[in-house]
């Protein structure tokens, strides 16, 4: 039989019955649909948060103090008796290929102003912040070069905090009051958003130096570092743990690098990804079932059809490939079926709430064409066999 | 015609295509089965942080420095650093209060704890004696710290069991010396095994007394006042009265945190009870699909068993008679299907529970029963269609043509 016969003979069966072939297809494409129209979800959630975390730049190496693995939260930020210090953070600036330092303390502020107060985060960073953490300033600048031990009172507002305390008016050059301590306004950031929960625009920034003082405390809890976006993350990362270890006798400190946060981000994203693709499959299954039972029907009802054909000559190879052809065509085209209408709730969705991330997973669409395809095979192979099996002199009597 | 006969007959149509009539239950069993796992598991990741929760305390209330004026942050992302310290005096002003049981006050931090050559990073709990009961901890061996004024800073500690296996071996610790920071320490107590709990662990954590605790850290700060309520009923009452009289000792600025463990509770709850939700309607598509093919089989029926109808019609039966027989039939499949779903959910359900312990995993009535409602309503939904077709049939038409 020719492949062009085959064709033929299959899409011929296939549109006799036209309703039935429509509603098998439609178990499949229902399938595909909710697994690409759930893979888009994922993946759109997968990139949001991807360029949540890299909006900073992936070049930063994060110390922090204290050396527990298996915690999930580091606990050493909150007490040690190791601290880092700002001097670690100084040292770590002079080593080669480190563009910016910043040292970082935060913690909780009211901050008053001629009649307002507010609570805000408070943010004690270094001067290099605004390059470290991609930081842009909306109007004046962002904290002097001044020396990190004994910085001016200077603080920068973010732009909720400044908007909440001044109104909407000009905050440079004016003086607000942090726990007791008078600090003049020199510049405002553009608003950044929030990210994870943490409102990034109710925030103050002043001199990590007198955050420290603020706080009462000896150490910063993260020092941040920015390195040439050519040198090789993992010796950066070893020379600043060559340089703290030597600093301060034992590896009493965590380094991690934004490169190996975003990778383990992304793994955990992407399990989740396949774990919704998974759920969508269920009904891709329940679809193959569908299948199943329509080409058994479809065996017992065609059986004088196949024993004349086996009677005329056909081989058993032919006809399980005349059934199996069947299967694929009617998995394919609810595939097809599925995947433009996947693809058009997906696209409808991102037009209409663009809040919502939606990103098409293209691996994933092809990976549920091929299932789907693969699933009317398996489908197929029983009620095919069933057919092929068939005795031509049995199959004519059964008339 | 009688319900009862109705359902004889769509059984014996049923019975007489058994292969046919196995396969859309077991389309239906999947997706039933699929519903009830999910929300088993989901049910279980709920029983398994109400666990964990009702371990960390009972009806906590928790006291940390800082506020924040902006409501989308979590409490748990308050650092804890604030610029108005919550100090050992304040965990003491709060213990007087009417309806509090039991005040412990806790300061976090990580310290190299050393013995002889050996030596390792650990968890530093600083609190008080109330601190085992609150926290629900359980030792092994010796006592806890001792019973005493909070500023007190006795140089004695308890161990978590991992701590001192790392440091003594596979015996002893209990009355020796250890050294955490610059500072020794004899232990008097080692924890029982108690495992993570929230993220966090026990077993690789040493706890002194606050005192010592926050002169290891160098703060005057706490982290966190833990404060136990009399009772339920208390909880509330004892919040209030833990803001107002922390503010009037703050000068009157309520620069503090209050939160009740509930209302921790009640956030988590609706977090996993909508992600419950979500993942049992992605599953529940597949019911859908199952109804598809109930109604593409039935289609088949109803053309396969023309003759059958038009003689029902012939000798009377009416339209309606003809629909229900129809109908019957789908409902006994997807009922079957239902049924068996159950049974597989349930099975894997208790898989889960072999396999993990610790995951109380298991569906909901509310969700069961909503699969099989959703399962026998799509049934029949499906089948509306066919058995309409069957209804319509010309008696004449329908055992004429061959």
């Amino acid at each position: 039989m020719l492949i062009r016969d085959l064709i033929f003979l299959t899409s011929g069966s296939l549109t006799s019955h036209p309703l039935r072939s429509v509603l098998s297809a439609l178990g499949i494409a229902v399938g595909v649909a909710a697994v690409i129209l759930l893979t888009a979800m994922g993946e759109g959630l997968h990139s949001f948060v991807i360029n949540q975390f890299s909006q900073f730049g992936t070049h930063l190496i994060a110390a922090t103090p204290g050396k527990t693995k298996t915690h999930g939260a580091e606990l050493g930020m909150f007490g040690n008796t190791r601290p880092l210090t700002i001097d670690d953070a100084l040292a770590l600036k002079r080593l080669p290929d480190v563009l910016g330092v910043s040292p970082m303390v935060q913690g909780n502020a009211e901050i008053t102003t001629a009649g307002r107060a507010r609570r805000v985060t408070l943010y004690g960073v270094g001067p290099e912040f605004e390059a470290v953490y991609r930081a842009e300033m909306a109007s004046g600048r962002f904290l002097p070069l001044d020396d990190q031990r004994a910085p001016r009172a200077f603080a920068v507002m973010g732009s909720k905090a400044s908007a909440e305390l001044f109104g909407g008016a000009n905050p440079l050059g004016k003086l607000i009051r942090v726990g007791g301590q008078r600090y003049r306004v020199i510049g405002e950031l553009k608003p950044k958003g929030q990210m994870l929960g943490f409102d990034l625009d109710d925030t103050v920034f002043i001199p990590t130096a007198r955050a420290l003082e603020l706080f009462n405390r000896d150490g910063v809890m993260e020092i941040d570092v920015l390195h040439h976006a050519e040198a090789p993350p993992e010796r950066v990362e070893a020379d600043m743990r060559a340089l703290l270890m030597a600093r301060h006798g034992s590896e009493d400190f965590t380094i991690t690098s934004q490169k190996k946060q975003l990778e383990v981000l992304d793994s955990v994203l992407s399990v989740l990804t396949f774990a919704v693709a998974a759920l969508g499959s269920i009904s891709l299954a329940v679809g193959g079932v569908g299948i199943l039972t329509l080409m058994t029907i479809a065996v017992s009802e065609r059986t004088s059809e196949i024993g004349l054909l086996t009677a005329l000559g056909a081989r058993h190879r032919q006809i399980m490939a005349m059934f199996l052809g069947e299967a694929a065509g009617l998995a394919a085209l609810g595939g097809l079926a599925g995947l433009l209408l996947g693809l058009g709730i997906a696209m409808g969705l991102a037009g209409l709430v663009p809040a919502l991330p939606v990103r098409i997973a293209w691996d994933y669409v092809l990976t549920a064409e091929i299932v789907a395809v693969s699933i009317g095979i398996l489908a197929g192979i029983a009620p095919a066999r069933r057919a092929a099996k068939l005795e031509p002199v049995e199959a004519l009597r059964a008339e | 015609m009688k319900i009862a006969d109705t359902f004889r007959l769509a059984w014996s149509s049923l019975a007489s295509q058994p292969g046919r009539s196995a396969l859309i239950a077991l389309a239906m069993s999947i997706g039933v089965g699929a519903v009830v796992v999910l929300t088993a598991l989901g049910e279980g990741a709920k029983g398994y942080v109400l666990d964990q929760f009702a371990g960390l305390g009972t009806h906590l209330v928790i006291v940390l420095p800082g506020r924040a004026e902006t409501t989308g942050s979590t409490p748990g992302v308050l650092s804890g650093q604030s610029t108005r310290d919550l100090t050992l005096e304040d965990a003491e002003a709060v213990r007087h209060l009417r309806g509090v049981v039991r005040v412990a006050p806790l300061n976090i931090g990580v310290a190299q704890i050393n013995r002889g050559s050996l030596s390792r990073e650990v968890v530093v709990l600083g609190s008080n004696a109330d601190l085992l009961d609150i926290r629900h901890m359980k030792l092994s061996q010796g006592r806890f710290l001792p019973v005493g004024p909070m500023d007190r800073a006795t140089p004695v500690c308890v161990l978590g069991e991992q701590v001192r296996a790392e440091l003594f071996g596979a015996s002893g610790g209990l009355n020796d010396w250890v050294r955490l920071g610059d500072r020794r320490f004899r232990v008097v107590g080692i924890l029982g095994g108690q495992g993570q709990q929230m993220g966090f662990n026990t077993d690789e954590s040493v706890v002194v007394p606050v005192a010592a605790a926050q002169q290891l850290f160098n703060t005057a700060s706490l982290f966190r006042i833990l404060v136990e309520a009399e009772g339920r009923a208390a909880v509330e009452p004892v919040k209030a009265a833990l803001t107002a009289t922390l503010k009037t000792r703050h000068e009157n600025k309520e620069d503090v945190t209050v939160l009740t463990q509930d209302a921790i509770l009640a956030t988590f709850d609706k977090i996993l009870t909508a992600l419950t939700l979500a993942v049992a309607g992605i599953a529940g598509i597949s019911l859908g699909v199952a109804g598809i093919l109930i109604m593409n089989v039935m289609l088949v029926s109803v053309t396969q068993r023309r003759h059958e109808i038009g003689l029902l019609k012939a000798l009377g039966a009416p339209s309606a008679t003809v629909r229900h027989l129809f109908l019957a039939e789908a409902a006994l499949m997807a009922t079957m299907g239902a049924i068996g779903g159950l049974l597989l959910g349930q099975l894997a359900s208790a898989g889960l529970r072999g396999l993990y312990p610790d995951l109380p995993a298991a569906a909901p009535v509310w969700a069961m029963l909503a699969a099989v409602g959703t399962a026998v309503g799509a049934g029949l939904l499906f089948a509306w269609l066919p058995a309409r077709r069957a209804a319509r049939m010309e008696a004449a038409q329908a055992l004429a043509r061959r």
